[in-house]
C-alpha cells in the first residue's frame, strides 16, 4: 500500500486547524445518538450526530449487529420531526445502515406514509430508501406506487421509482418486467434524466428480445433524444442492434444515425458514434473515414479525458486498420510528450503499430526520452509494442534489439524486465540474424540479475539455443561465473545448461565435464545431484564419446505432461513395492480461463514455460470411479468432460453431467442439486433413452439414495461401446425420484413421498470427447520427429462459412484438439490460414493435425487436413470425423 | 456501472468512499491504487484539472479541487467522458456547497452536506442527477425549480 489509509485524525498535530472529528470515537457517537430519542427534538443536534455517523462509517468504522439495530431504531424516531434538513439526512443514514440492519421493517410504515405524501421529495426518496431495503413481498406490496412514480409528473420522483427498477431488476425482475409499459411511456419524458433512466431501464427488461430492442432503437433514431447521456445510451443499443441484424450485404442499417451523431453538439455523443463506427464488424475505409475525422480533432482538444478517449480508439483501430490511422500520426507524435502519461503512453503503443519502416529510427528517438519518466506498466506496454514493430519490420532489429538491451540494463521491476526478455527470447526465435546478438544480451543481463526466475530462464533458453550458434564455447564463460556467485536454484540451472552444451557440441565436452566434476563439491545438493547425473550420462568418467540419442531425448525432450498434473500424482502416490509409473499420469491440459481472455494473436509468451494451470480434477474423478465398484473393471480412464448443463439456471432442480470415456466404456455422472428446502429427494436416478445412439449399451446405472436441499449428490449411468470405435450419439435424458415434503420448522421429512419425474436436456457424446487437448511446444519439432509414416492428407469443402475465423473455430471444436502456437487466431480479413493442432486420442495415439483454409468471394471454404499420428488407423478416425459432419 | 467514489486528503487519508459492485476483498486494493495514482499525478496540478486512466476495461478520471482529491472509477457505459461528467457534477457540488475550492477543514466542515450531493449525484452505482441548482435544492429537500 502506497500510503497508510489511517483515520484523518490519528497523525493530526496541527491544532490551529483541527477537524471537526477530531478524536471521534465510535462509543462516544453511539452516546450522542440517544439525542434522537429525546421527546424534544433538536433538529441540528441531530444532523450534527448523523453526520458523524457518516463520517465513521465512510472511514471504514463497522457497527455490530446490535450496536447498527440499536441506531436504527432510534433513527426511526426522527421521522417524528417535520425539519426537512434533517428529514433527508434520516433517509441517508438508514439506508447507509439498513444493510447492516435486522429490523428494517419497522421503518418501512413510515416509509410508505412518505410515499404516500403529498410532497413530491418525500416520495421520492422514500421510493430510494423502501427500494433498498425491500424483498419480493414487500416489492409485491409497493408495486402499485412504484408504476405511478414511474410516470410522475414530478421528474425527481419518476427518475427515483425508475432508477430504483434499474436495481431491483438484478433481484425481482419479474416484478420488475411488469413495469414495461410505464417505462416506455416515460422514455417519451420531456425531462432528460427521466428519458435516459427510462431508457436504460427499458433496454434491459427487453434485452433478450432483439425484435423489441430492434423496435425501440427505430423509433428512438426517428425522434427527439434530450439529453446527451441517453443519446449515448441509445448509440450503444444501436450498435448491438447492428451486431445482431449481421447484414452482408447492401446499406448496414443505422449506420447514418451514427454518422448523423459525429455533428450531435455533444462531445460525449460524438465520441460514443465514432467509437461506434470503429467497432462494426467488417467496416469500410469509407464508413470509417468520418469517425477518423473526429477522433483526430479530440487528439488536439484541450480536455485530456477527450485525448485519451481519441488515442484509446485510434489504439484500436490501429490493430485492425492501421492505415486508415495513419493521417492522424503527426498528430500523435505530439502527444507523446503529453503531461498524461497514459495519454503519451497509448500515443507511442498507437504510432509503433501505423508506422513505416522508415519511422521507426526517429520513432526509438522519441520513445528513449520518454522512458526514463514512465511507471513499469507503462514501460511493458511499449516493450510488447516494440517486440511486435520488430516481428513486423524485421530488418530493423538491430535497433530495436539494441533498444531492448538499453532497457534491460536501466532500472525495473520484475515484470517489467520479464517482458523484455521475453521479447528478445521471441526476436531470436523468430529473427535468425538477431540470434547471437539478443543471446549475448541475455548473457550480460544474467551477469547482474536480480531475479532468480528469469536467471533460471535464460539458462534454460542458452542450453537450448546457444549450443547450435556458430560459435558456442563464448558462452560458457556467463554459464560458468553463475555456478559461483549465485544462490542454488540458479546454481542448478547452470550445471543443467553446461551439461546440454557438452551434449551437443563434442569438441566442448572434455572442458564441459572439467567444468562439471568442479560443481560435485558444490554445498547444495541439488547442485551436486545434478552434475553427478550429468557426468553419468554424458560419459563423463571415461572417455569422450559422441552423446547417445537416449541422452539427448533425456536432456532436451519435452516432458509431455502439464507439471501440476505430474505434481498431484506424485503427491497422491503412496511408497511401495510397486514404482512411481510415469505413465500414469493423466496429460489432459485443463483449459483455462486466462489462456482464453488473451488477445486473438497474441504470441505466445517468450521463455515462459506453460503457466500452471489449475489444480486437476482428473485425480479427483479418477478417485471417484475407481470407488464405485460396477466400474472398477473398465480400466483407465481417459478423460473426464468438463460438466454440461442439462436445466437452465435458477430451475428447481441443478442438473448437470461429466462425461467419462474409458476404452470400451461411457460413465455419465449427474451432479444433481435440489434447490427447494421444503423437499426432499430419495431414489434419485436418471433414465436414459439412448435410441438415438445405436452404438451404445447401457450396462449399469447407481442412483443417489437421498437427496436433501442444497446438498450435492451424484447418480452414474455406465454404456458399453465397440472398442476403438468413436462411437458418437444423442441421449435424452430423465430425472426419476421419490419426492418427500419437509417440514420448514424442523427438517423433519413426511414418510410417504410421491415418485416424480423431470425433463432434462439432451445430451451429446461427439468425437471430441475422444481427444485430449495436449499442446507441444515447439509443432514444427513434433510434426518432423512424428514422420510422414502415417501422414494421411485430404481436401474438404466446408461450404459457405459466415467467415474464416468461424471455420476454423468450428473445425477446431469439431475435432477438440488443442491450438498450437495461437494458430486458433485469424487475422481480420484475411483469405487464407494454416492452424496447428495436437492432441492424444482415445489409446493414448499421440496426434498432430495440420489445417489449411481458403475462403473465397462467395465464402466458401476450403480446407486441406494434413494427419499425423502413431497409429494409422487414428489417422483415417480424424479424416472420417471431418468428412461425416 | 460506476464503480467508485473516492475522496481523499493530498495525505492520501480516505475522507468518503462509495463502492458499488466491487467485492469488499478488493476495496482495499482499489483504494491504494487510486492514492497512488493521485499521489503521482496530481500534486501542483490545477483546481479541477482532469486526469484519466484505464486499466483492462476499468476506467479511471481524477482530479483535485482544493486540497482534496477526488477519484471516480467506472466500467462499461462509464467511459471516460461519462465519468468525466460525474466527476464535474461533484466538484461543481463541492464548490457549491463550500462556496471555493474547499481546504481539508472546510470540506469536513461541510461533510454532511456532500455526503447528502453525493447520495443525488449517484446511487448504487447509477447516475442519477447532473445539475448542481437542482442538486442543491434537493439536499434541502426542497423541489426542482423548474418543474
Amino acid at each position: 500500500m502506497a500510503q497508510p489509509l489511517v483515520k484523518k485524525d490519528d497523525d493530526r498535530d496541527d491544532e490551529a486547524e483541527y477537524s471537526p472529528f477530531l478524536g471521534i470515537e465510535k462509543g462516544a457517537v453511539l452516546q450522542e445518538a440517544r439525542v434522537f430519542n429525546d421527546p424534544q427534538l433538536d433538529p441540528r443536534r441531530c444532523s450534527q450526530v448523523i453526520t458523524k455517523l457518516l463520517y465513521l462509517l465512510n472511514q471504514g468504522d463497522s457497527f455490530t449487529k446490535v450496536e447498527a439495530t440499536e441506531v436504527f431504531f432510534s433513527v426511526t424516531k426522527l421521522f417524528q420531526s417535520k425539519d426537512l434538513g434533517l428529514r433527508r439526512m434520516v433517509y441517508l443514514i438508514i439506508k447507509e445502515l439498513s444493510p447492516s440492519a435486522d429490523e428494517v421493517i419497522i421503518v418501512t410504515s413510515s416509509l410508505m406514509k412518505d410515499m404516500n405524501s403529498k410532497t413530491d421529495m418525500y416520495r421520492a426518496n422514500a421510493i430510494r430508501v423502501l427500494c433498498r431495503i425491500t424483498d419480493g413481498t414487500l416489492l409485491t406490496q409497493i408495486e402499485r406506487y412504484l408504476k405511478q412514480a414511474i410516470v410522475d409528473k414530478n421528474p425527481v420522483v419518476a427518475s427515483a421509482a425508475l432508477v430504483s427498477g434499474i436495481h431491483l431488476l438484478q433481484t425481482n425482475p419479474e416484478i420488475v418486467k411488469r413495469w414495461s409499459n410505464e417505462v416506455q411511456e416515460a422514455v417519451q419524458s420531456r425531462a432528460a434524466l427521466v428519458q435516459f433512466h427510462a431508457l436504460a431501464l427499458l433496454q434491459q427488461i427487453r434485452q433478450n428480445d432483439r425484435l423489441a430492442v430492434s423496435k425501440l432503437v427505430t423509433s428512438l433514431t426517428r425522434g427527439t433524444v434530450r439529453s446527451p447521456l441517453a443519446q449515448c445510451l441509445l448509440i450503444r443499443y444501436t450498435s448491438q442492434v447492428i451486431r445482431e441484424s449481421n447484414t452482408q450485404t447492401g446499406d448496414r442499417p443505422f449506420y447514418d444515425f451514427l454518422e448523423s451523431c459525429l455533428r450531435h453538439k455533444a462531445e460525449m455523443v460524438i465520441f460514443e458514434a465514432a467509437r461506434a463506427i470503429t467497432e462494426l464488424s467488417g467496416v469500410t475505409s469509407r464508413e470509417l473515414t468520418p469517425a477518423i475525422t473526429v477522433l483526430q480533432l479530440f487528439l488536439s482538444s484541450s480536455k485530456p479525458v477527450l485525448r485519451f478517449a481519441a488515442v484509446r480508439t485510434l489504439n484500436k483501430v490501429a490493430l485492425t486498420h492501421p492505415m486508415a490511422v495513419t493521417n492522424c500520426n503527426i498528430d500523435m507524435e505530439s502527444l507523446i510528450s503529453d503531461q498524461n502519461r497514459s495519454i503519451a503512453t497509448l500515443a507511442i503503443t498507437t504510432l509503433l503499430k501505423t508506422g513505416n519502416e522508415s519511422s521507426v529510427d526517429r520513432l526509438m528517438k522519441q520513445i528513449t526520452n520518454f522512458m526514463s519518466d514512465i511507471a513499469d506498466e507503462f514501460k511493458i506496454v511499449v516493450v510488447e509494442a516494440i517486440r511486435s514493430l520488430c516481428l513486423k519490420f524485421p530488418l530493423k532489429y538491430r535497433s530495436l534489439m539494441n533498444f531492448l538491451s538499453n532497457i534491460l540494463r536501466e532500472e525495473g521491476g520484475f515484470e517489467y524486465k520479464k517482458a523484455i526478455v521475453d521479447s528478445i527470447v521471441i526476436l531470436i526465435r523468430d529473427i535468425p540474424e538477431a540470434k547471437e546478438s539478443g543471446l549475448l544480451h541475455l548473457c550480460e543481463f544474467i551477469e547482474d540479475c536480480e531475479f532468480t526466475y528469469l536467471s533460471t530462464q535464460i539458462l534454460h533458453f542458452l542450453g537450448i539455443e546457444g549450443p547450435k550458434t556458430t560459435d558456442p564455447s563464448k558462452y560458457i564463460r556467463y554459464i560458468y561465473n553463475r555456478v559461483h556467485l549465485e544462490n542454488a536454484t540458479v546454481r542448478a540451472a547452470s550445471v543443467s545448461t553446461l551439461a546440454k552444451f557438452g551434449a551437443m557440441v563434442d569438441a566442448l565436452k572434455p572442458r564441459i565435464f572439467v567444468l562439471l566434476r568442479r560443481c560435485i563439491f558444490d554445498s547444495d545438493d541439488e547442485v551436486r545431484d545434478r552434475a553427478t547425473l550429468y557426468l553419468n550420462t554424458l560419459g563423463g568418467d571415461g572417455e569422450v564419446v559422441e552423446t547417445d540419442k537416449d541422452v539427448k531425448i533425456f536432456l532436451f525432450g519435452d516432458l509431455d505432461i502439464p507439471l501440476v498434473n505430474l505434481e498431484t500424482s506424485l503427491k497422491n502416490y503412496e511408497p511401495s513395492e510397486e514404482p512411481f509409473d510415469i505413465d500414469s499420469v493423466p496429460k489432459e491440459v485443463k483449459s483455462q480461463p486466462l489462456v482464453e481472455k488473451k488477445a486473438p494473436g497474441k504470441k505466445p509468451a517468450g521463455l515462459g514455460a506453460p503457466p500452471a494451470g489449475p489444480p486437476s480434477t482428473v485425480d479427483a474423478y479418477e478417485r471417484l470411479l475407481s470407488s464405485i465398484p460396477e466400474f472398477s473393471n473398465f480400466g483407465k480412464l481417459f478423460k473426464s468432460s468438463s460438466p454440461v448443463e442439462l436445466t437452465e439456471a435458477e430451475t428447481e432442480y441443478a442438473v448437470n453431467v461429466v462425461k467419462h470415456i474409458f476404452d470400451r466404456h461411457v460413465v455419465f455422472q449427474y451432479n444433481c442439486i435440489n434447490t427447494i428446502p421444503e423437499q426432499l429427494l430419495e431414489n434419485v436416478s436418471v433414465i436414459v433413452d439412448a435410441s438415438e445412439a445405436e452404438d451404445f449399451t447401457e450396462v449399469t446405472s447407481k442412483p443417489v439414495r437421498s437427496l436433501p436441499y442444497d446438498t450435492p449428490g451424484q447418480t452414474f449411468v455406465a454404456f458399453e461401446k465397440p472398442d476403438g470405435i468413436t462411437a458418437v450419439g444423442k441421449f435424452s435424458n430423465m430425472l426419476r425420484f421419490i419426492v418427500k415434503e419437509v417440514d420448514p420448522s424442523t427438517g423433519e421429512a413426511e414418510e410417504d413421498g410421491v415418485e416424480d419425474e423431470y425433463q432434462l436436456e439432451d445430451l451429446e457424446v461427439v468425437a471430441a470427447d475422444y481427444m485430449m487437448k495436449v499442446g507441444v511446444s515447439n509443432f514444427r519439432n513434433a510434426w518432423e520427429s512424428m514422420g510422414e509414416d502415417f501422414e494421411r492428407v485430404d481436401e474438404y469443402g466446408l461450404g459457405p462459412r459466415e467467415s474464416l475465423a468461424e471455420a476454423v473455430s468450428a473445425v477446431i471444436n469439431l475435432l477438440g484438439m488443442q491450438p498450437c502456437e495461437g494458430t486458433e487466431a485469424v487475422a481480420t480479413n484475411s483469405r487464407s490460414h494454416t492452424c496447428l493442432l495436437s492432441g492424444v486420442f482415445l489409446g493414448n495415439v499421440r496426434v498432430l493435425v495440420r489445417l489449411q483454409f481458403g475462403i473465397e468471394g462467395s465464402r466458401d471454404v476450403a480446407m486441406k487436413l494434413a494427419v499425423r499420428s502413431e497409429d494409422e488407423a487414428v489417422g483415417d478416425a480424424i479424416h472420417e470425423i471431418v468428412s461425416c459432419s | 456501472m460506476l464503480l467508485a467514489v473516492l475522496i481523499s486528503n493530498s495525505e492520501g487519508n480516505i475522507l468518503i468512499e462509495r463502492f458499488n459492485g466491487v467485492p469488499a476483498e478488493e476495496r482495499s486494493h482499489w483504494r491504494s491504487f487510486l492514492v497512488k495514482l493521485g499521489a503521482d499525478n496530481l500534486k501542483g496540478s490545477r483546481n479541477e484539472e482532469l486526469f484519466v486512466a484505464s486499466h483492462k476495461s476499468v476506467y479511471v478520471v481524477y482530479t483535485v479541487i482544493g486540497d482534496v482529491y477526488l477519484y471516480v472509477v467506472g466500467k462499461d457505459e462509464y467511459d471516460e467522458l461519462a465519468l468525466a461528467e460525474v466527476i464535474f457534477i461533484i466538484t461543481a457540488s463541492i464548490r457549491d456547497v463550500c462556496q471555493k475550492p474547499p481546504s481539508e477543514r472546510l470540506f469536513l466542515d461541510k461533510y454532511g452536506r456532500i455526503c447528502l450531493c453525493l447520495d443525488e449525484i449517484v446511487w448504487k452505482g447509477v447516475l442519477e442527477n447532473t445539475e448542481k441548482e437542482r442538486i442543491n435544492r434537493l439536499i434541502r429537500l426542497k423541489p426542482p425549480t423548474n418543474i
